[in-house]
């Protein structure tokens, strides 16, 4: 490594500038959402509302986006049902190598990142129409395997950091080894096992195409409001009321989650 | 990691055979939905763009499918490419940007932690109608810069797809960056500290620290965006040009079309875009590990 003597450590313009231009990145394409969702009325070229309010809001509840965010969130907890159950077994027995050969069941699991929703709802979509399978079943099935890397590689990691050997301690205490797992290794691998599960939930909860493919504009969740509203409304105060219900949900869970972490581990350390 | 100690090489050769097979059981379930699922649905695909599962009529083995778009799927590709390629770049810039700023632990970082992670779980559809509210001639932007409307650019639906690639940096880079926060950070404090005692400047430690230890992460997690980009329908649907369209919105223009005879076209699109995807994580895939070996 090349050596630098020490410098003048003075503070540099481009220590505010980039986080300032990056805070910006992050939140300008927003703004709008926030700014239409309480406007009544923003004509011409306005730089502000002429008039603020809650009319998108309203419009919002007329379009059904109550029922519309339920149908949203069954299916989340649908696809999290299947793909964290799922993703906890692979995700053990690939964190803690209880395979002679992992390398293919790992590749196979990844491969869902690399396919196209789309391309897997078309031809499932195909498939089904011939077997009469309902398309609520399909649309879980498909997202439930977008969801499975996700729910695998983050309990992967979670059982890394975990010692096999705790489990093994409470067998050697009596513990049946269902029961060693349920109230040893799944509780010592809680935050990993939330943030699958909430991974999956937003595959399903966020997802357009497959239901919008295989759904065939029958299963009305949120996104498939959103989609219709920005394609073709020209409401963009409704467009933004829209977003910001499917947007608001998730962040609001992850900040309770995020608060709930950390004051643990402040318990922890006290 | 072992679990098995002190005990002699046959118990644990026994022990070894009795994991791997309870390993076995514990992906199988996991491993048979993605096959079962990916495959009948890639199966499917494959036979409909050579005609053997017509809607309607009798297969019959043709690459009609493939070949009455073909002028269509070469610009449907380059448009694909071209959108893919360019987000994957502003990303990963961006997205190495805002990992720096967190990682150097300097002003700024709680805020930029916390808007990253706010935008990750902001779905793509979302994040697409706030750039169309931001970019188009009567958008955010263009009423706060006071520019009119008819010298505005053409960002949204325009000839170059400008609202699309911004869209997909930026939901991309805030996944790009927290890949690598999460991957490099545990080390980097550590070898930063020792980089700064031995004398390095900061920005060395940028380049021969920070860059090095990101390398692996910032390689995977690019190759993701690049093929979710190439797969993504929404954002293009809503903010792209009619013609031509990316591949994800050809095959469903197709899919959806009167004409039952557009299937096949449908689905050989489908399969273009599948093979691209596939032909990118095979080229792509050598390159991220051997980054992630030299570590």
């Amino acid at each position: 490594m090349r050596r630098h003597g020490p410098g003048p450590d003075a503070p540099r313009p481009r220590r505010t500038v980039v986080p300032a231009l990056l805070v910006f990145w992050l939140v300008i394409p927003l703004t709008p959402l926030l700014m239409w969702a309480t406007a009544t009325r923003w004509s011409g070229v306005a730089r502000l509302p002429q008039d603020f309010g809650l009319h998108g809001w309203q419009e919002a509840l007329d379009a059904g986006v109550i029922a519309a965010l339920v149908r949203s969130g069954l299916l989340g907890v649908a696809v999290a049902l299947i793909a964290t159950p799922l993703g906890v077994m692979a995700g053990r027995a690939l964190g803690w190598r209880l395979l002679h050969r992992s390398a293919l069941p790992s590749l196979v699991l990844l491969g869902p990142v690399v396919l196209a929703p789309f391309a897997v709802a078309m031809g499932l979509d195909v498939v089904i129409l011939r077997l009469g399978v309902p398309g609520e079943i399909a649309v879980v099935l498909v997202l439930s395997v977008f969801a499975l890397p996700y729910t695998t590689f983050t309990m992967r990691a979670t059982y890394l950091g975990l010692d096999p050997a705790l489990e093994e301690q409470a067998r050697v205490l009596g513990a049946t080894p269902g029961r060693a797992r349920r109230r040893v290794t799944l509780p010592a691998a809680s935050t990993g096992l939330v943030t699958a599960t909430g991974l999956a939930f937003l595959v399903g909860w966020s997802d357009y195409v497959v239901t919008l493919l295989i759904g065939g504009g029958q299963i009305v969740t949120a996104p498939m409001l959103i989609g219709a509203s920005a394609a073709g409304s020209g409401n963009d105060a409704l467009t933004s009321t829209l977003a910001i219900s499917v947007s608001l949900p998730p962040m609001l869970a992850l900040g309770a989650f995020t608060y709930a972490v950390a004051r643990r581990r402040r318990a922890a350390h006290s | 990691m072992t679990h098995v100690q002190s005990t002699s090489p046959e118990t644990r050769d026994g022990r070894r055979a009795t994991e791997a097979l309870g390993g076995a059981r514990l992906v199988a379930p996991a491993v048979l939905l993605v096959l079962v699922v990916t495959g009948t649905a890639l199966g499917a695909v494959v036979a409909t763009s050579l005609g053997l599962l017509p809607l309607v009529g009798q297969p019959r083995l043709s690459v009609d499918g493939f070949t009455v778009v073909a002028g269509d799927l070469r610009a449907a590709t380059q448009e694909s490419l071209l959108i893919a390629a360019t987000a994957t770049l502003f990303a990963a810039v961006i997205g190495l940007a805002i990992a720096t700023v967190v990682l150097r632990a300097g002003r700024g970082r709680r805020i930029v932690i916390v808007l990253t992670v706010v935008v990750l779980t902001v779905p793509h559809l979302v994040g697409a109608a706030a750039t169309g509210l931001l970019l188009s001639d009567v958008g955010l932007l263009q009423r706060w810069t006071g520019i009119p409307a008819t010298s505005w650019p053409e960002l949204v639906g325009g000839r170059w797809p400008w609202a699309t690639v911004l869209e997909l940096a930026w939901k991309e880079s805030s996944f790009v960056a927290l890949v690598v926060i999460a991957s490099a950070g545990r080390h980097y404090a550590d070898l930063r500290e020792v980089a700064a005692v031995l004398g390095a400047a900061p920005r060395a430690q940028w380049r021969r620290v920070l860059l090095p230890l990101s390398a692996p992460a910032l390689a995977s997690a690019s190759l993701i965006v690049f093929v979710y980009s190439l797969g993504t329908y929404e954002v293009a649907r809503l903010l792209g040009r009619a013609y031509p369209d990316p591949l994800p919105v050809m095959a469903y223009r197709l899919f959806t079309d009167i004409d039952v005879a557009a299937r096949p076209q449908a689905a050989a699109t489908a399969v273009v875009a599948t093979g691209l995807a596939l032909l990118s994580a095979v080229i792509c895939l050598p390159l991220a590990r051997r980054l992630g070996a030299d570590r």
